[in-house]
């Protein structure tokens, strides 16, 4: 006959101590690892647009970031950026500025690009269709979402280089030419690669595809 | 008290990231919102602690008190009305900084115009005497600095007496009273008479202060002040022709 052996104190603790450690290493590598796990997915083809011609799809590495276009509000500025998303400049470009929970900005196609990033130029590469101007007239709240041309120091100096803000920023109206906001998918960019003591970011995220819907 | 907390820490929480932004667009440190609705569209800010300035941190300035601020909010506005949309983006002006004790090298000054950072600093406890035409003053430099060379120096100084010299600055005199004459001889004040740039802001800060028929009265009795007013007058349509003072 067997006889059943009660397991001592210390034992129930390392047994304990092995449950709570094979825990965190579980979840190290499958959960906290995956830093999309949490975020919802969209698929446009999913969802009704009033106007699917000002619908962007911009895929990030935690999904799609679906985007509405403002034409009305900045003609030029909207025209300038469905060219570039047409002719797919923006894919594989690096989400080269990230402030968390602020901002996201990418669109440098002359330094920005995967397998040609430029770390001591990035941020001040162009598209070589030249600068347009601001367009910041027109009424436009940058809450949470916004879609704006990110510029130099200077105003009308907008060319390919986009920002889309995590946070409502009211003193942007009036200072960055808008473009849109974001419909679907603000999530996502929040998991966008940032850092906690610089902006510019090394070894950054990239944007997979950015299309127009229609 | 609860709610006093909640409220403390919702401002301490949100208050360092609305500065952030503010210094990413003006470089200007411990600056938060006072007014940003407005019907022109300039933006007000104030110095919620003190901050130091330029490549030398000689520019200095202090955090004003909740009540100077409210009340000097009220003045500042009603002035800077005047202005419209337009006419603020022609010239390039965008914020406005309140503070407190506003100084350059140690030497106090009403206002710090800079056209680049379209940012005027203006200090509210300055001379409460002046205080409005001060704020006009410090426009015409934003203009000025904006359109340098439409505001010639040399032609400016032809208007006066050909034995009159101005001042090599406008620190570098004594001629620093901002009274109005009440006999202008060629000029509205005693700063006036400091550097031909000063000349040209005082003229317009009366412009715009002064009613139409004190000017119109000033222009039939001074010849030298009613080719300044004209200068001036030309200038500023040049710039927009919409404005009217």
């Amino acid at each position: 006959m067997i006889k059943k052996i009660k397991p001592s104190k210390s034992e129930k603790i390392i047994l304990i101590f092995l449950i709570l450690l094979g825990s965190i290493t579980f979840g190290t590598f499958f959960i906290i690892k995956n830093k999309c796990l949490f975020v919802k997915k969209y698929d446009p083809k999913n969802i009704n647009f009033k106007n699917p011609t000002n619908i962007a799809v911009l895929n990030v590495p935690c999904g799609n970031v679906i985007i509405e276009l403002y034409p009305e509000i900045s003609p030029n500025g909207v025209n300038r950026f469905k060219k570039l998303i047409r002719s797919n400049a923006y894919d594989n470009v690096a989400f080269h500025r990230v402030i968390k929970d602020k901002l996201v900005q990418a669109g440098d196609l002359e330094f920005g690009k995967k397998g040609n990033l430029n770390y001591g130029k990035i941020g001040t590469g162009k598209s070589g269709l030249g600068t347009i101007k601001s367009e910041i007239d027109n009424v436009f709240n940058y809450t949470k979402g916004s879609v704006g041309l990110a510029r130099s120091f200077k105003n009308d100096t907008e060319d390919s280089q986009f920002f889309i803000i995590l946070q409502d920023e009211p003193l942007y109206e009036g200072e960055y030419t808008p473009l849109g906001k974001v419909l679907y998918g603000l999530k996502a960019l929040k998991k966008i690669k940032s850092q906690r003591h610089s902006e510019y970011i090394l070894r950054p995220d990239f944007i997979n595809s950015f299309k127009m819907l229609k | 008290m609860k709610l006093f907390k909640a409220i403390l820490l919702l401002f301490i929480f949100i208050s360092p990231l609305k500065a952030n932004t503010i210094y990413n667009l003006i470089k200007i440190p411990n600056l938060e919102i006072y007014e940003i609705k407005t019907k022109n569209k300039l933006k007000y800010f104030f110095a919620a602690s003190s901050f130091r300035l330029g490549v030398k941190k000689n520019i200095v300035c202090l955090n004003p008190s909740k009540e100077d601020l409210d009340l000097k909010y009220k003045t500042i506005y009603k002035n800077l009305d005047k202005y419209s949309y337009s006419y603020l983006k022609k010239i390039n002006l965008k914020y406005i900084v309140l503070c407190e004790n506003l100084s350059i090298s140690g030497i106090n000054t009403a206002g710090i115009p800079d056209n680049v950072m379209k940012t005027l600093i203006l200090d509210i406890n300055f001379n409460e005497n002046f205080f409005e035409r001060v704020i006009h003053h410090e426009v015409f430099h934003i203009i000025n600095d904006q359109y340098n060379e439409l505001f010639e120096k040399t032609e400016w100084i032809k208007f006066n007496n050909s034995k009159f010299k101005y001042a090599e600055c406008s620190t570098c005199t004594e001629k620093l009273g901002l009274e109005t004459y009440k006999n202008t001889k060629g000029f509205f004040s005693e700063y006036s008479k400091s550097t031909a740039s000063e000349d040209m802001a005082e003229v317009y800060s009366h412009m715009i202060f002064l009613s139409q028929k004190d000017i119109n009265k000033i222009k039939k009795k001074d010849p030298v002040l009613n080719k300044k007013i004209s200068y001036i007058e030309n200038k500023i349509k040049e710039i927009d022709n919409s404005f009217t003072f």
